[in-house]
């Protein structure tokens, strides 16, 4: 299949190799910001993503073919198999947003809103967290912002195998794209952000629940009004203003019966409210720092039966 | 409630041009904000929320729609 004169980005799952990802996009058959994700070698993967980058695909692929490094393969080396695989249609464009699923049913899950680098009160909340029984612990608001470290509560993060959702400024940091007053990261810090999925989708009790930060989302390239939970975010960011407008809220309870999910959280507004409007939770998280508390949403399902508590504790 | 704008009688159709809003699009909820639509459905006439939350039975519609047309409105 010739590619035609359309930018597509595309996420190539690498076997053996460090890195478990490689993401690059194809405008006109030539390559652009190519990346290795997730381990390796960095200083040798920004080299070839130099090297690569605005080349034509034919050039590249005669470069890189056969290069082995080790499993009789090499970064290069898959990256040439990537392209060719995207080449002849094997590859599909990636998404324009990612879902990650939670496999395992929970019954209670604590949820955390904007974090913005305070790592102190990511160490604070969590075994207040797990005294409470939760199951999980998850992420909505921006992991990454101006008022802390931010290197010190992604290694955190990672440690404590948080399921994190991207945020708006966790992806500015993914792409290198974030504003000159906040601190630099490293690239496996990035890559760390970049992996983020901007949905998170689990069970909780009986019920489907899904998680997002806000309309950043919709904004992706190639985001689709029906593609999985768009429904939910076209309804929360565009038509109820994060549930702020309480005038069509009839209109938002006759969308509900099509929601794929009957519990809706999102952290955007950074202000805390729960609403159940046809039969759906809406639920928004607030910051995890507020004047002189810390607080975090524990959310729990039993059967049909959804709570939502927002838990406050005082700073140490 | 596109139904009961698909079903008037041709004479009503020829007066009119008829566009479809789908609540599921951002374009659909774009529209709905700007008429300040609070339920569905919702019916509008030269950008003018006429009916909201109930299906107007057909001789009223067509009642409403010569109206208009007679008015130049």
């Amino acid at each position: 299949m010739k590619l035609k004169n359309e930018e597509n980005r595309y996420v190539y799952k690498t076997q053996g190799v460090c890195p478990p990802e490689i993401h690059f996009r194809i405008r006109e058959d030539f390559l652009e910001d190519v990346r290795f994700v997730g381990g390796g070698c960095p200083g040798n993967a920004q080299l070839v993503s130099r090297l690569v980058a605005g080349q034509p695909i034919d050039s590249v692929l005669a470069q890189l073919d056969g290069i082995t490094c080790r499993n009789d393969t090499s970064c290069p080396d898959q990256l040439s198999k990537a392209i060719a695989a995207a080449r002849c249609g094997n590859l599909a464009p990636a998404a324009s947003f990612e879902v990650f699923t939670d496999s395992q049913p929970r019954h209670s899950i604590a949820l955390i809103g904007e974090l913005e680098g305070r790592s102190h009160v990511l160490s604070t909340l969590i075994p207040e967290m797990r005294e409470s029984g939760v199951e999980a612990i998850c992420c909505v608001g921006n992991l990454t912002g101006t008022s802390g470290n931010n290197t010190d509560i992604l290694r955190h993060a990672k440690k404590e195998r948080l399921l994190a959702v991207q945020g708006e400024q966790d992806r500015q940091y993914a792409f290198g794209e974030e504003s000159r007053d906040l601190p630099s990261l490293y690239q496996k810090e990035r890559d760390y952000l970049l992996r983020l999925p901007q949905v998170l989708s689990f069970q909780i009790g009986e019920k489907q629940a899904m998680a997002f930060f806000g309309e950043y989302i919709m904004q992706l390239h190639g985001f689709s009004d029906f593609e999985p939970f768009a429904l939910e975010m076209n309804m929360v960011c565009n038509l109820s203003c994060f549930l702020q407008d309480e005038t069509v809220f009839p209109a938002l309870e006759a969308m509900t019966p099509q929601f794929g999910a009957q519990v809706v959280i999102f952290s955007q507004p950074q202000r805390w409210g729960h609403w159940e409007l046809g039969g759906v939770n809406f639920i928004s998280l607030g910051k995890s720092c507020e004047a002189d508390k810390l607080a975090w949403g524990l959310l729990q399902g039993h059967g049909e039966k959804i709570d939502f508590q927002v838990r406050r504790i005082s700073l140490p | 409630m596109a139904e009961s704008v698909k079903v008037l009688p041709e004479e009503i159709q020829e007066l009119i041009d008829v566009r479809e809003w789908d609540l599921r699009t951002r374009e659909g909820v774009q529209r709905f904000r700007e008429l300040r639509a609070k339920s569905l459905p919702s019916i509008a006439m030269d950008g003018e929320l006429i009916y909201e939350s109930l299906i107007p039975g057909q001789e009223e519609l067509c009642e409403e729609i010569r109206r208009r047309y007679q008015t130049g409105s």
